[in-house]
């Protein structure tokens, strides 16, 4: 049977992304931010999960308004990551595990979870912007970037269009989620991943919107009182936390992912200009796996 | 009315991206959309009004683009997801973009944050 191991929660700004690849991570602006994923690589590190279960969103780069899906699985056995305009990210491809993805796509419909299923669609950043600071990538003996650490299935969450998916039903989608992995025959250890967040705004005159109290509300709550978080609207979302903020009822699927008992290993945040940039890790207590 | 919306008209400055704009506004979000593909940045650095024209874009939509109204374009309906590969091809950064949106320039906006070199 396979087991979820832990969640993590973490942010997916591009510019994570940029830094990265360009080799600015230790730079006094960006340490902070940096720094606070290590203990998570490392916690990944030690406990070598096969799958990485990503909540993700993707920002109209491979797929449009004219087809937009509120929920969509990816069962490739591999996938590119998306040119979104300024080129490739120099990374590998990120590889996925489709009979996971099968067997969750089989339980998820039955469990009345009618998802979209896509193949071939090059993953956005909203999954691999934090990837390489969470798994950095295998390097081959001549030096060469070539895969990663374990295989990416990646469920993709309609964040942009309203009407969005509830919070209660990310919530709910991350419980039937908890119970198709359950249920897959094979021994595998999984790690979910939530992606977005915390509080910002990016359109409108209310741009450069933050709350970090409310941020720290959110994560208070997100480990104790999920169930309070699932009950809130999206205008309450978006009242407290910013328009493009909302994004976090995807950290909820995550939650919702977990058991009851999960101890936080860790959390960072760091708000640097626009966006409330955090990490998070939760582990599953051995006993209710 | 979304029932998850009820009061986000009181939040100001706010234009949450509904069927009813993405319905309206369609064409133009396609066109930003589309550059994310070289040939369709080539083409309008090329040549801006056939670039228009084969989007389908009105007269009004021509004109927000040309100007580079930011705030115009949002509040006409541009996703800002699609409006900010626009930006790419102009070289623009996502800060100078928040920037123009909030009424500031660029130095001003940075004052009023936390971090100002993350960038």
């Amino acid at each position: 049977m396979a087991t979820i191991i832990g969640g993590i929660g973490s942010s997916h700004v591009p510019t994570i992304g940029l830094i990265h690849d360009k080799g600015r991570q230790h730079e006094p602006a960006w340490a902070p931010l940096f720094e606070g994923y290590k203990p998570v690589a490392r916690w990944l590190e030690e406990k070598k999960p096969d799958v990485l279960l990503f909540f993700y969103n993707d920002h109209a780069n491979s797929i449009f308004f004219d087809f937009y899906p509120t929920f969509a699985l990816g069962v490739s056995p591999s996938f590119e990551l998306a040119d979104e305009g300024a080129g490739s990210r120099p990374l590998p491809p990120i590889r996925g595990h489709s009979e996971l993805a099968i067997h969750l796509a089989e339980q998820l419909v039955n469990d009345e979870f009618d998802l979209t299923i896509f193949q071939d669609r090059p993953l956005d950043h909203g999954c691999h912007s934090p990837l390489p600071l969470l798994w950095p990538p295998t390097v081959a003996a001549d030096g060469v970037q070539d895969g990663w650490p374990g295989a990416v299935v990646p469920i993709q969450v309609n964040v942009l269009q309203y009407p969005m998916p509830t919070a209660a039903r990310c919530w709910k989608l991350g419980q039937a989620v908890r119970r198709a992995v359950q249920s897959f025959p094979g021994d595998l250890k999984v790690v979910v991943v939530g992606t977005g967040g915390l509080s910002h705004q990016i359109h409108g005159e209310r741009t450069g919107f933050n709350n970090t109290e409310w941020d720290m509300q959110f994560l208070e709550l997100l480990e104790h009182d999920p169930e309070r978080l699932a009950a809130m609207r999206h205008v309450d979302y978006v009242r407290l936390g910013g328009a493009e903020g909302a994004e976090v009822v995807m950290w909820l699927a995550m939650r919702g992912a977990l058991g009851e008992r999960i101890r936080k290993l860790h959390q960072n945040y760091y708000l640097a200009t626009t966006t409330a940039m955090a990490v998070v890790l939760f582990e599953e207590s051995e006993a209710q796996r | 009315m979304n029932p998850q919306l009820e009061g986000i008209e009181h939040i100001a400055g706010t234009y949450p991206f509904d069927l009813r704009t993405s319905i309206r506004a369609l064409r133009i979000n396609r066109f930003f959309w589309n550059l994310a593909r070289k040939e369709h940045r080539d083409e309008l650095v090329a040549d801006p009004d056939q670039a228009f024209r084969r989007a389908g874009l009105s007269d009004a939509e021509c004109a927000l683009v040309r100007a580079r109204d930011w705030l115009g374009l949002i509040r006409y309906g541009v996703n800002f997801f699609v409006l900010e590969k626009y930006a790419r091809v102009l070289r623009v950064s996502n800060l100078e973009v928040y920037a123009a949106m909030r009424g500031e320039s660029l130095d001003d906006f940075l004052k009023t944050r936390r971090v100002p070199d993350a960038r």
